[in-house]
């Protein structure tokens, strides 16, 4: 990766930085040779990685160190781009919004601090990984199950700062944040929530502050490196049930969610239900290549045959119930009765109780896992995906339009269509993934185009993106228009209050600090 | 748990026709818990290679891993055995080569950082995974 600086700092201070970084972490963990640059690009990046290209990394082991660093990067007016573990895999993994950011790695910082298993929580740095939560929990016997996203080789606190979701009853991630410590832009210190009293006993069970709240005014944001956090737990039930529907044809989605929303909002159904279409299944069976050898879209018809040969629906539901055996089969009766007015086919039933093995790859067991991630490989060569990811109502006429509108969109740029629809409740997060080498130019050029065209259509029809890659930060920031933009001006305004060198994560989110702004138009796609 | 991971493998081959299109994948193995990361400071040499593989590369190299899965099809494709897709069962890998994928990236495996796996990490990753050659 070709180095680039900061904006506005030459060599002999770049390095003067670095070296009095070296200062705090030791020179070790100042990484700044072409194979480190390298490794903190976005290995998914549609096109160059090195339009995205970080100058330089450094890796603190403490909250006091993130507190000089973030001192020195003030001194010394270089950008800082915080990063958990740097997993943030389609959304442009460890490499920062502005060109020359040096990446804050909080990757050593993975202490688990404290389980408590009988409320239920835990308290974590952000180095800390779900298979390293997830074992500490195996190894203590304890009874608490995590929620992890697909990708789960990346942070348990990280995913839920970019409000990742998961696929169990506790899988809207951000929500079970709960009192955070937050090192500030001008290095202070701050705990939030009951944190705010020294020694207080309620730190990380009651979620809101005396006075405003800003827990999640630190997530997606450029507000604070936050160095801890408390998370909520599920408690491990007694018993599981997962019910698997296939469901036969494209416009079926529209029943599937007016028949699973209102006994999710009710509280019938607690978990996330994931319903993806039935390319999600057909990426584990093989390569794209293995199917169709062309290069354009999987037509229609061969859809068809694919599904009747591999005796797939158009979607899947795999529902899962948890609790005490009883309150589970009375739970049972009610969802078999929902889907019977619309499916005759019965489900799929398969029961675990515990102490019965769990397979490695159940995301609906909280079981972390990277394996998902195999759809990378469907186009072959250096597979990457992105996804695209607008958030609707969760009721048969806003996804069957949000359906539509991105299933046209997406032929019309000859694209494998691969579509998900994860049910929390009230509203449904529509996860569009786009697939493709990142050899092949017009492969990317024409999936860049594909990506903008999926923003401006989706945002004109009234609905936003929960989430996106550095490239369209900026654009998915201006859909959010209301009254010229305000809540992009309300960004700015705190953000240069807090941080008025603007060197924390500058860009993130599409919010730019006065002192960078005019770093605004690169790095757009 | 060797055992019952080759029996996996070799599950996942018996069902691959010609094309590796695997028709109908077969029962997953349990979650194979890694060591946990042997004491010692990151940046010392000579801590425990296999301990360390498991806890630094066992997120995608152990049974049912990302990186496992892709490489039953790869090792097959080579006219391998499908249980040599696990790293630990392979007798042709050199440390030399484990250094530059770790470091450079393979496919759909990205380079780690050296946060990932410190430089000492892989030095005695390597030798574990490459030894006797």
């Amino acid at each position: 990766m070709k180095l680039v600086l900061p904006p506005r700092v030459g060599p002999k201070a770049f390095d003067g930085a670095l070296t009095a970084f070296a200062g705090v972490v030791g020179k070790e963990w100042v990484m700044a040779g072409d194979a480190d640059r390298d490794a903190y690009s976005d290995i998914y990046a549609p096109g160059p990685a090195d339009q995205w290209p970080a100058s330089a990394a450094v890796a603190p082991g403490s909250v006091e160190e993130v507190q000089a660093i973030v001192r020195l990067a003030n001194q010394h007016t270089i950008p800082l781009w915080p990063v958990s573990r740097g997993k943030n895999l389609g959304y442009g993994t460890a490499a920062p919004r502005m060109a020359g950011s040096v990446v804050l790695d909080l990757g050593r910082m993975n202490r688990i601090i404290d389980i408590d298993a009988r409320l239920a929580t835990c308290v974590l740095e952000p180095g800390v990984s779900f298979f390293d939560l997830y074992e500490a929990v195996q190894r203590e016997k304890l009874p608490l199950w995590l929620s992890v996203p697909g990708n789960a080789w990346g942070s348990v606190l990280g995913n839920a700062f970019e409000h990742g979701i998961g696929y169990t009853p506790y899988g809207l991630h951000a929500r079970n944040l709960c009192g955070f410590e937050v090192v500030l832009p001008d290095g202070d210190l701050v705990r939030t929530g009951m944190g705010a009293m020294s020694g207080n006993h309620a730190w990380h069970l009651h979620p809101m502050s005396f006075g405003p709240t800003f827990d999640l005014a630190f997530t997606q944001s450029s507000l604070g490196v936050v160095t801890r956090a408390g998370l909520w737990m599920q408690p491990a039930p007694a018993a599981s049930l997962e019910l698997v529907f296939d469901i036969p044809n494209e416009d079926d989605i529209g029943w599937v969610i007016d028949t699973i929303a209102p006994l999710k909002i009710a509280g019938t159904i607690d978990q996330n239900v994931f319903v993806p279409s039935w390319l999600g299944k057909m990426v584990l069976k093989g390569q794209r290549h293995d199917f169709w050898d062309k290069p354009g879209a999987i037509p229609e018809w061969r859809v068809k045959e694919l599904l009747a040969q591999y005796k797939l629906g158009y979607w899947q539901v795999a529902l899962r119930l948890y609790g005490e055996e009883p309150v589970i089969r009375a739970k049972a009766d009610v969802v078999r009765a929902a889907m019977a007015r619309h499916l005759s086919a019965p489900p799929a039933e398969h029961w675990w109780h515990a102490g019965d093995p769990m397979n490695a790859m159940d995301t609906t067991m909280g079981v972390p896992s990277a394996a998902p991630l195999q759809m990378s490989d469907w186009v072959g060569g250096r597979g990457a995906h992105m996804g695209f990811s607008p958030v609707v109502p969760a009721t048969a006429e806003h996804v069957m339009g949000q359906l539509k509108r991105s299933r046209a969109i997406i032929a019309a740029h000859d694209v494998d269509f691969y579509a998900s629809f994860t049910i929390g409740g009230r509203f449904a997060t529509n996860i569009n993934m786009l697939m493709y080498d990142r050899d092949q130019p017009d492969q990317v050029a024409n999936m860049k185009r594909l990506f903008s065209a999926l923003i401006g259509e989706t945002a004109k029809a009234g609905y936003g993106e929960y989430r996106t890659h550095l490239g369209w930060m900026d654009t998915v920031m201006d859909t959010y228009d209301f009254n010229n933009h305000a809540l992009r001006r309300l960004n700015e305004k705190i953000k240069d209050a807090l941080d008025p060198n603007g060197i924390l994560a500058p860009g993130k989110q599409g919010v730019w600090p006065s002192a960078m702004r005019d770093q605004a138009k690169a790095g757009r796609v | 748990m060797m055992r019952r991971v080759a029996r996996w493998a070799l599950g996942a081959a018996l069902l691959a026709p010609a094309a590796l299109v695997l028709a109908d994948p077969p029962p997953l193995p349990p979650y194979q818990m890694r060591a946990p990361a042997p004491a010692g400071n990151r940046l010392s040499p000579g801590r425990d290679g296999k301990a360390l593989f498991e806890n630094h590369c066992g997120y995608c190299h152990l049974a049912a891993g990302m990186g496992t899965n892709l490489l039953v099809k790869q090792r097959l494709a080579a006219g391998a055995g499908p249980a040599t897709a696990l790293l630990a069962n392979r007798d042709d890998l050199t440390a030399a080569y484990v250094h530059a994928v770790v470091r450079m990236g393979k496919g759909a495996m990205p380079p780690q950082t050296r946060v990932d796996v410190t430089d000492s990490e892989l030095d005695s990753v390597a030798t574990y995974l490459g030894r006797g050659k």
